[in-house]
């Protein structure tokens, strides 16, 4: 049980991955996040090798329609992956396979693709995707913030007697280099979409400060002081 | 601030990194080791393209040292780094630039390399060896959070006056597969190393049955089902 | 006209080919060896592209059972190759085309494959098959030359008019270098399995000599004064 949401601004062409689930460290399990190549999960039985496998036939150029179709014929299990791709031009490929669990699906939006299982039913789809698109000129981690708690608020995993919690969630957002711009995680935790939040939510404090270091760390401030700072301003 | 043990199996060839820090999100600079190639990790004020290269390198076949010292050429801030890496041989590399703040520096071993900056003391460094030589029949993983856990117990971060809390810590192991073993990550707490302690206790009952469905998916036991058998709750 | 042993050594994961054939050169074609990769081989009637091919393949992260598919789909003749297709933890796939000349057939075992055509019977892969499972404390080149040399032993390979000798060997292995840990070839000889024991044991007391002056060339032995240590040591020994 999952749910995840692949989406791209279409105006700075940054790709992202939001994702939460009842099981523990999921975002441990989300390498195929590639600059400028595109974004691919499997989950509900996920396949391991699929994810990258599949950002490697993207960098040579293969499209995920094709990507999705190679899967299918090297995985003797694939009917029971659920699968979604997305490139840097945002085309995209999904599959829920009918091995799937509870109520699975996918379902497409504008500059994303929405895929889940072990789900109440397609409400919790729609509430990734209206969270997604609620505010779309904001930066891509936010959105794919919104889609998460969107689906969160939809009823989320589980059935209707039977609720399950998320304990792991994870945004990932790629650009131009060779590591993620965002890439926040959230391991093990009994609300752990309201965690990635705060969490989301103090990284951002620090983005400018940690890229700083890297970039010009000679007129870098101390951490400690910067710390300070943050304290002042909070209070 | 932060302290680090890059690590690799002799016996196996596994690879792999703890890392604890005052620092958040650590995590996102510390997906750094690659399959039966080598571990590597750019920390102070780090110079976030140096994993990717570093990888790069190590698999095109050059030595930690040679890789070490592409890095210095290409990085007009370099004094300011402080770097690990050890390659396929197990042969390690490390510096540590006069920019660095604190009390920094590294114990480099057969196959491990203890290093950190921003530490009450060098005292600091040699517990992280020590923690990592402890057990050395243990898996790889095990001995990478010995090693930050005698870290952190011999004082860590900041002064005799001022302690630095890890705010976030991560732990990552690949073997022979392209996607990790073991990735976990604490991105935002207030005992970061205990909380990574807790993730893995937690995580470590789940892995073979994660492993398990993902290679097995027909008839796999259903998460809750599972979970029975652990006599823990769910939430 | 082949037979071979082509493995994955479970404990170490180094992958490995040990082979014989009537044809001449045969080390030539084995070039489906990699690193935490896999090991890969097509003979009989051999298509040279397709090592390269399924070592691309299976370093994309493809299971042996679709880079198998991929070779055949790839490949208007492909029932006259038999080809093997282990991968770097260890999974396999195998193939022995309708037109491979008898008698062809392989087996798969744990992490090994035992394959070859225009042999003298079934029994020559048993033999092969049982040589390497049995031999599990020896080394896993040790291991791979003890499987060739059963193959030998029950009979080898068999054409229209009987019996037909090796004239080509060779055994290989890689581990997690870019470069061969072994590589000894017999490329022309009447009994190249003999041949290929005997450069084996031979070049067996050179290894570790060869590895050092390579590592530590300011200090190494002239290579004439090594022989002369090794002769002496044969003297002593008779």
């Amino acid at each position: 049980m999952t749910f995840s949401l692949i989406g791209r601004c279409a105006r700075t062409g940054r790709l992202g991955l939001g994702i939460t689930t009842f099981s523990l460290a999921v975002g441990g399990r989300c390498e195929g996040v590639a600059a400028n190549v595109g974004v691919c999960k499997t989950q509900a039985f996920p396949n391991r090798t699929n994810d990258p496998l599949g950002i490697k036939l993207m960098a040579e150029g293969y499209l995920p329609a094709r990507v999705m179709e190679m899967f299918a014929s090297n995985d003797t299990e694939h009917s029971y992956r659920q699968i979604a791709i997305m490139n840097r031009d945002g085309r995209i490929a999904a599959h829920t396979g009918p091995g799937c669990r509870g109520w699975a699906g996918h379902e497409e939006g504008t500059d994303c693709v929405a895929f889940g299982n072990g789900l109440v039913g397609p409400q919790v789809l729609d509430g990734m995707i209206k969270g997604f698109l609620s505010r779309p000129d904001d930066a891509l981690e936010h959105r794919l913030m919104r889609a998460i708690e969107g689906g969160r608020d939809a009823g989320g995993q589980g059935t209707p007697d039977a609720h399950r919690p998320e304990r792991s969630a994870a945004i990932k957002v790629v650009d131009r280099r060779d590591y993620p711009d965002v890439d926040v995680r959230v391991d093990v935790h009994p609300t752990a979409v309201a965690e990635l939040r705060r969490v989301l939510e103090e990284f951002k404090l620090y983005e400018e400060f940690y890229r700083g270091r890297d970039t010009d760390p000679a007129k870098a401030i101390p951490q400690d002081v910067f710390v300070a700072q943050l304290k002042a301003k909070r209070a | 601030m932060t302290y680090t043990i890059l690590g690799r199996c002799a016996k196996t060839g596994r690879v792999g990194i703890g890392i604890a820090t005052f620092s958040i999100t650590v995590g996102r600079y510390a997906h750094s080791a690659r399959s039966m190639v080598g571990v590597t990790v750019s920390q102070a004020f780090a110079n976030e393209n140096n994993n990717a290269i570093a990888l790069r390198l190590l698999e095109q076949g050059f030595t930690a040292k040679a890789t070490l010292e592409h890095l210095k050429a290409n990085d007009e801030y370099f004094t300011y780094r402080q770097i690990g890496v050890i390659d396929r041989t197990g042969a390690a590399a490390a510096y540590t630039g006069p920019g660095v703040r604190g009390w920094a520096g590294e114990v480099v071993g057969d196959n491990y390399i203890a290093t950190g900056n921003g530490l009450v003391g060098a005292h600091v460094a040699d517990a992280i060896a020590r923690g990592f030589l402890a057990e050395p029949d243990s898996d790889l993983e095990h001995r990478l959070l010995m090693g930050i856990e005698y870290g952190r117990d011999a004082g860590g971060q900041g002064t005799a006056e001022e302690h630095k809390a890890e705010r976030s810590s991560a732990l990552l192991v690949y073997s022979r597969h392209t996607y990790p073993d073991i990735d976990l990550r604490v991105d935002l707490h207030a005992t970061a190393v205990e909380e990574l302690r807790r993730v893995y206790v937690e995580y470590k009952q789940y892995e073979a049955y994660y492993r398990h469905r993902g290679e097995h998916p027909r008839g796999a036991q259903s998460q809750e089902a599972f979970m029975a058998t652990l006599n823990t709750s769910a939430a | 006209m082949t037979y071979t042993l082509l493995a994955r050594c479970p404990l170490t994961g180094q992958v490995g080919i040990g082979i014989a054939t009537y044809s001449i050169c045969v080390g030539l074609y084995c070039n489906g060896l990699r690193g935490n990769t896999g090991a890969v081989m097509t003979q009989a009637f051999v298509n040279q592209s397709n090592n390269p091919l399924a070592l691309k393949l299976l370093a994309q992260g493809f299971m042996p059972g679709h880079v198998l598919d991929e070779l055949k789909a790839n490949d208007p003749y492909s029932e006259y190759r038999q080809i093997a297709v282990i991968d770097r933890v260890g999974r396999i796939a195998a193939y022995s085309g309708p037109k491979n000349r008898g008698w062809a057939g392989h087996k798969v075992g744990e992490g090994y494959v035992a394959m070859g055509n225009v042999l003298a019977g079934e029994h020559v892969v048993d033999a092969m098959a049982k040589a390497y499972e049995a031999a599990t404390k020896l080394p896993f080149e040790r291991r791979l030359l003890a499987a060739i040399e059963a193959g030998r032993d029950a009979g080898g390979q068999a054409g229209n008019d009987g019996h037909l000798t090796e004239r080509s060997a060779a055994v290989m292995v890689y581990g997690d270098y870019d470069h061969a840990e072994l590589d000894l070839r017999v490329d022309l000889h009447e009994t190249a399995v003999e041949e290929l024991r005997r450069a084996f044991e031979e070049y067996e007391l050179y290894r570790g000599y060869y590895k050092e002056r390579s590592k530590n060339p300011k200090d190494a032995m002239p290579q004439f004064a090594f022989v002369e240590t090794l002769a002496k040591k044969k003297e002593v020994a008779q």
